[in-house]
């Protein structure tokens, strides 16, 4: 009981000072805003990619490729091996009897970006099973695509990031020229980067005669051994079956860790130079306290309420830090869209991302708090008294 | 310079306080010092390419192949000295993490425009007379100890006809990079063994290297090559090293505005810990500059002081900072090919640390100078 009136009498005198050297405390505060900021502006980059995968990733929905390859990119499947498929066991059909199987093919195309810098996007052709499989899919503007003229429809981010990609639009690809007739919202494997056509079109226009991959419904997650040995022993196609979920790790798994790795990289460098910046502050903080702490000490105070009151003290002037950095990089930059190697990211700052900065501001609080709370507690009593 | 003791003295006088802003600093500009190291490495990689080498890729999209019937037309584009189609394999060497691109080239006419790269005529003739040889860079050579005469066996994603994807070459020659020892990486083979053994995208190549006959005619001979094959099946996007380079960083990220922003936060709260920390530093000195002063230091002199120090403090704290960056940078030389830390970062880190300290030290100086001996001296 006297340790937590200790404590609460400490702190209380600890945080009054706060006031009193308002120059570095905000400092510290500022310092860790920065960090904060900056970390989960670049976490926000990949945020938005998980959010897209967590949305596709169920386990009913498995994803078919060639075998051999690692990613959906380096895949082929001929038109054979897609009626392979769609025949396989386990596939869920509509009651007209019609394969819950989207095959897709996928073209790589150099569009302007609003800026003036050529950037990349990717055409995604889409058999008619897109309507049964990607029910997520919708046309939110215009009207859906029609086979076999060309058009397609465009995701929004895309719309905001190139050129010429408003409704009743002209792109030419591939010296076809293509008419933009509506924007789709829902998430497909590659979520916002892509412009959406029918593949028999997109097949014709690029003189391919292949698909790349295929997603499939089955009636249960349980089908998925059904299904997949029937396809894996048919001599008739080589293709590999995996859940939605390792696809998607297979196609971002590196991205999302390069992202990953940067974001706490600097975040570590970043935050390493706020931590000095906070031990700075909260010496200054006990150095200016010395005959208090060292009176307190006389008349009997632990240590232990010492020590935890600067930790507290440290506490207390990291987390706004943690708020006001999250809250810049919300306004600054959520629903912006970037573009990392050809995919479009749309910056998300989640709930997540709160609680992760928290985490940062407290631990560099507590770092920050450590050394000097140490001091304090050590404190000879005699010199600290004595001194002026 | 005499001052120099006292302006040391001061630096020092609180000397944990001191350390640890140091250290504060340091971390800023080690930071500073790694992104931008890395900006400008690869500025450089793209100024010192060379603008005679033209690569001719489809208009559609880079990686979008290109027929080979494209080859002996631009051959005979005017201004064009020597062409080759070029097919990458991304392949491995014995186990994944052991990365060996293998390029397809026509190797006379490759080695011919590649004149950075230095290989014995003998071993490009070799090549030639060897469909199944390959012209191995000195960097994987070297760290798998293969030499001239051994067999090296690539396994890649691209299937061959007969169904495996082991494909096994004869070393006929090693070549080296001096200029830019991170090139000298992928394995030189030829494109017709290449394109005959491939199961897909066979008779194509991912683009065309051409070399212009001067570099002053390399613009005029893009946009030759360019016209040639305009409105027909395959039109054809040609681009300078230097472009090829900067479009496929760009498609990576834009890294100017993402480094841009990092280092302006990271500055940002620096110079406002620096400011309060001189604040806090002067007003402790008070009576002691006072003193200076009725020994007779002019009121600028004394501001002077302050700033001097100010200025050594951050510019030592900055070079240790960045001389880190610059032990660190080329640990990542093999990602990005950059074999050290430009000397112009360090030129501008040390002019942000001086900027850094008259901002920061402004205040404090003002006050410096501003400073009356007697209250100074009676308010202790």
């Amino acid at each position: 009981m006297t340790f937590l009136k200790q404590t609460i009498a400490l702190t209380a005198t600890g945080l009054r000072g706060i006031s009193e050297r308002r120059g570095s405390s905000l400092v510290t505060v500022i310092g860790v805003t920065a960090v904060v900021g900056v970390l989960v502006s670049l976490l926000a980059i990949r945020e938005g990619a998980t959010i897209f995968s967590g949305t596709t990733a169920r386990p009913d929905v498995v994803d078919v490729i060639s075998r051999g390859a690692t990613s959906t990119a380096q895949s082929v499947l001929s038109r054979d091996a897609v009626a392979v498929i769609e025949d396989a066991p386990g596939v869920k059909r509509a009651p007209d009897g019609r394969p819950y199987v989207v095959a897709t093919t996928l073209v790589s195309v150099d569009a302007i970006k609003k800026n003036g810098k050529r950037g990349n996007v990717y055409l995604v052709g889409f058999s008619p099973g897109a309507a049964l499989v990607q029910s997520n899919v919708k046309v939110i503007e215009g009207r859906q695509y029609r086979p076999a003229v060309h058009e397609v429809t465009v995701s929004d981010p895309i719309r905001k990031m190139y050129r010429n990609m408003n409704i009743g639009d002209h792109i030419v690809l591939n010296r076809t020229e293509w008419t933009i007739v509506g924007v789709f919202a829902g998430n497909d494997s590659i979520g916002d980067s892509v412009l959406r056509a029918d593949a028999a079109t997109v097949m014709s226009a690029f003189n391919r005669n292949t698909y790349q991959s295929a997603n499939v419904q089955l009636e249960s997650p349980a089908a998925m051994q059904k299904f997949k040995d029937a396809l894996t022993t048919n001599p008739a196609v080589a293709v590999e079956v995996r859940t939605s979920a390792q696809s998607f790790k297979d196609n971002f798994g590196q991205l999302n860790s390069l992202l990953d790795f940067v974001a706490y990289f600097v975040g570590t460098v970043m935050a390493s130079g706020a931590i000095f910046g906070a031990l700075n502050s909260l010496y200054a903080s006990v150095d200016a306290r010395r005959r208090e702490i060292a009176t307190l000490r006389a008349i009997g105070f632990n240590s232990g309420p010492i020590i935890v009151s600067v930790l507290l003290e440290g506490l207390v002037l990291a987390l706004p830090g943690a708020f006001l950095g999250a809250l810049v990089a919300w306004v600054l930059f959520n629903g912006n869209v970037v573009d990392v190697a050809g995919l479009i990211f749309k910056l998300t700052v989640t709930p997540r991302l709160l609680v992760i900065s928290i985490f940062w501001a407290l631990t560099i609080g507590l770092i920050g708090g450590s050394l000097p709370a140490l001091r304090a507690a050590r404190l000879p009593v005699a010199t600290a008294l004595r001194a002026t | 310079m005499k001052y120099l003791p006292l302006v040391w003295a001061g630096i020092w006088r609180r000397r944990s306080r001191a350390v640890l802003m140091l250290l504060q600093i340091a971390s800023a500009f080690l930071l500073f010092g790694l992104l931008q190291g890395l900006n400008s490495g690869i500025k450089q990689a793209i100024a010192r390419t060379h603008s005679d080498r033209l690569y001719v890729g489809s208009a559609v999209s880079l990686g979008v192949p290109l027929p080979i019937s494209l080859l002996p037309q631009l051959k005979n584009v005017p201004g064009v000295k020597l062409v080759t189609p070029l097919v990458q394999f991304p392949s491995i060497y014995q186990k994944p993490g052991q990365g060996i691109p293998m390029n397809g080239v026509d190797p006379e006419a490759f080695f011919g425009m590649f004149s950075d790269y230095i290989v014995p005529k003998a071993q490009v003739e070799a090549l030639k007379n060897n469909r199944t040889g390959v012209i191995l860079g000195s960097t994987p050579a070297k760290r798998f100890g293969i030499k001239v005469g051994d067999r090296l066996a690539l396994q890649s994603q691209q299937p061959k006809r007969d169904g495996s994807n082991a494909w096994v070459f004869d070393v006929v020659g090693i070549f080296e990079v001096p200029s830019q020892p991170s090139g000298a990486s992928a394995a030189i083979v030829n494109f017709d063994y290449l394109n005959d053994a491939r199961l897909g995208d066979r008779d194509t190549a991912l683009l065309y290297i051409a070399l212009a006959d001067t570099p002053a005619h390399a613009p005029a001979v893009m946009r030759a090559i360019d016209k040639a094959f305009a409105n027909s099946s395959n039109e054809t996007r040609t681009q300078s090293e230097g472009d090829m380079i900067a479009s496929q960083i760009q498609r990576i990220a834009d890294l100017d505005l993402i480094i841009g922003g990092i280092v302006g936060a990271v500055f940002f709260a620096l110079l406002l810990a620096t400011g309060a920390l001189m604040m806090q530093s002067i007003r402790e000195r008070v009576p002691e500059l006072a003193v200076l002063k009725t020994l007779g230091f002019s009121d600028r002199r004394v501001m002077v002081l302050i700033l001097v120090e100010a200025v050594i403090f951050c510019v030592f704290s900055a070079a240790i900072g960045l001389g880190l960056a610059s032990i660190i940078l080329p640990a990542a030389r093999t990602l990005i090919g950059i074999a050290s830390m430009p000397g112009i970062v360090f030129a501008s880190g040390i002019g942000f640390a001086v900027a850094l300290a008259i901002i920061g030290g402004s205040v404090p100086a003002w006050r410096g100078l501003k400073l009356q001996v007697a209250e100074a001296l009676a308010g202790r």
